[in-house]
């Protein structure tokens, strides 16, 4: 353009200096028009034929000259320019090319003849750069997804072989449960057995208890005679008492008797003699049953304070065999409640080692479950080790998109 | 076979003609009152009884225990344990009544227990011993305590009773 502009000025310019400097012959002329035709083949496009300094017909030539120079210019100057495009065309195809360059393309151009091509090629250009842009936001995502992707799928590695190690402690956890209620089931049945032993011997003491209350109702029975034989032999002894009496007062006055038999006697003098004698024999007699009945009211005095201690003794038994019956009676509640406890407890330790054995049961049956998760949980492990391989490589695979679509410069 | 009381009485009995010539002795009768063995001449004593109700006889002295009634007679009752000041004799279910008289007069003295009648060799009987107390004038003698038993007081029954029943008249 800007070659463009000062051409036709210059030319008049030029051919008005030239006209006025060197008014010259034809033959001059023609020398001025050679020199200008030599200039522009020598490529200096610039050259005008000075048109002033020129008449007639060599004045025309250079007008033609000039006008031919002039156009000769104008084309070089469109093609100079074209090429340039062209030039800016190729070099943004080789950045394209070689560095993958989308963004140093440029669609605007003064040829009209290229600016069709151009846009053509802008538009393919562009939806290349769309598609790069895309691609780049695509692969940046799968990247970012990828990467997640292997997070969750460590996580998950991690979380699956915490879950396998959690699975064994539970097992192992189930296998001591299982030992556990096999020993408790075992400790429950011995309760029951010495709970079987302990009620057996407690029957016994009931029966032991009946014998010794039946046995304490019997010396009670017993303490009852015994105590009416102490009252009859109380009663008889009073009668001892009675009749001793009579025979104590008889003695009395038998002593009496021969008391004054004897003074009788002695009045009687010499005569009285033997009477005497034998009144005192007598007396004697009496004495000797008196000393008697005294012994004996000594000895009843004694049976009497001994029955008296007897039928003490019996009144003392009979309330201590009352007082045994009644604990008898209860020791046996007590046994009764014994019994009843050690029921309870053989029952309970019954119930206990069936629960326990039930519970052995269900527990083996979780142990089996355990085991089956275990594997499952393997095998999920394993899975998501795969899983987190492929991960892997599918991040190593974007992080290689990524790189690639780098060397596109969208931008 | 047997012997009875009175055959085996018998044949202890000493031989009647060898009695008396041998030793002089005298006959009394023994008793006990409180703590005193008292010894009277048996032929002085009449009777012995049971002592019966006494009915206290008033303004008599304290000696005489009342008077009794018996086989129709009314006798006065003496303690001689406060007739000889030894203390004072209790009347119980055994105690006796041992009637004595002097000449005309007759009363009954107390005594707990009769220890029968005893032959006692003149010989063992002792005087009284002298600067007795008020029971000195009525004794006969004293029989020491040996080989027939504890010793006994002899009294004087018919001069003891007289004294009484002078002294209560006395009053």
């Amino acid at each position: 353009m800007s070659l463009e502009s000062p051409s036709p000025k210059s030319a008049p310019r030029r051919k008005s200096t030239s006209k006025s400097a060197t008014p010259a012959p034809t033959d001059t002329g023609i020398r001025v028009l050679i020199e200008a035709i030599e200039r522009v083949l020598a490529g200096d496009l610039t050259a005008r034929a000075p048109v002033g300094e020129l008449a007639g017909e060599a004045a025309l030539v250079a007008e033609l000259l000039n006008e031919l120079v002039r156009q000769l210019s104008n084309a070089e100057a469109r093609k100079a320019i074209t090429s340039k495009e062209i030039d800016r065309a190729i070099d943004g195809l080789i950045a394209l090319v070689r560095q993958g360059d989308l963004a140093r393309w440029s669609k605007v151009t003064e040829d009209d003849q290229l600016a069709p091509l151009l846009e053509g090629f802008g538009n393919v250009i562009e939806t290349l750069r769309t598609f790069v842009r895309e691609i780049n936001e695509a692969a940046l995502r799968l990247s970012s997804s990828a990467n997640q992707v292997l997070t969750a799928s460590t996580q998950h590695e991690t979380s699956s072989t915490e879950q396998a190690a959690a699975i064994h402690e539970t097992t192992a956890t189930m296998e001591e449960l299982k030992h556990a209620s096999a020993q408790i089931a075992e400790n429950a049945g011995a309760v029951a057995r010495v709970a079987e032993e302990t009620l057996g011997a407690a029957r016994a003491g009931r029966g032991a208890i009946g014998e010794f209350i039946q046995a304490m109702q019997q010396i009670r029975t017993d303490g009852v005679a015994v105590a009416d034989s102490i009252a009859k032999l109380s009663k008889r002894v009073e009668r001892i008492g009675t009749v001793v009496e009579v025979i104590d007062e008889i003695a009395d006055r038998s002593d009496l008797l021969a008391l004054n038999a004897a003074l009788e006697g002695s009045r009687a003098g010499e005569a009285g003699k033997g009477f005497s004698i034998v009144a005192a024999e007598m007396r004697r007699l009496a004495e000797n049953v008196l000393d008697s009945t005294k012994e004996i009211k000594n000895l009843i005095t004694e049976i009497r304070e001994a029955t008296a201690a007897a039928a003490g003794a019996a009144d003392a038994s009979k309330v201590a065999t009352e007082s045994g019956e009644k604990l008898g009676a209860v020791a046996a509640q007590a046994v009764e409640g014994i019994l009843a406890g050690v029921q309870e407890t053989s029952d309970a330790a019954r119930v206990i080692n069936l629960a326990t054995q039930q519970q052995r049961t269900a527990t083996e049956q979780v142990v089996a479950s355990m085991a089956e998760i275990e594997d499952v949980t393997r095998q999920t492990t394993q899975a998501s080790k795969q899983s987190t391989g492929a991960a892997v490589e599918l991040t190593q695979l974007a992080g290689r998109l990524a790189e690639l679509i780098r060397r596109f410069k969208a931008d | 076979m047997e012997t009875s009381p009175l055959q085996r009485a018998l044949k202890a009995a000493p031989d009647r003609s060898s009695v008396g010539q041998a030793r002089p002795e005298q006959e009394f009768f023994c008793f006990k009152v409180g703590e005193l063995r008292l010894g009277v001449p048996s032929e002085t004593v009449l009777e012995v009884f049971r002592a019966g109700r006494l009915t206290p006889l008033p303004r008599t002295p304290a000696f005489v225990m009342g008077v009794t009634g018996h086989r129709g007679q009314v006798l006065p009752v003496l303690d001689l344990l406060r007739f000889l000041g030894k203390g004072e004799a209790r009347v119980g279910e055994r105690t006796r009544l041992c009637v004595g008289a002097s000449g005309p007069y007759v009363a009954a003295v107390v005594a707990d227990s009769v220890l029968g009648l005893r032959r006692i060799l003149t010989s063992d009987i002792l005087p009284p011993p002298l600067g007795g107390d008020a029971a000195a004038e009525h004794l006969l003698g004293v029989v020491q305590p040996g080989t027939r038993g504890e010793g006994i007081a002899l009294l004087n029954f018919a001069k003891l009773l007289q004294t009484a029943r002078q002294r209560a008249v006395m009053r």
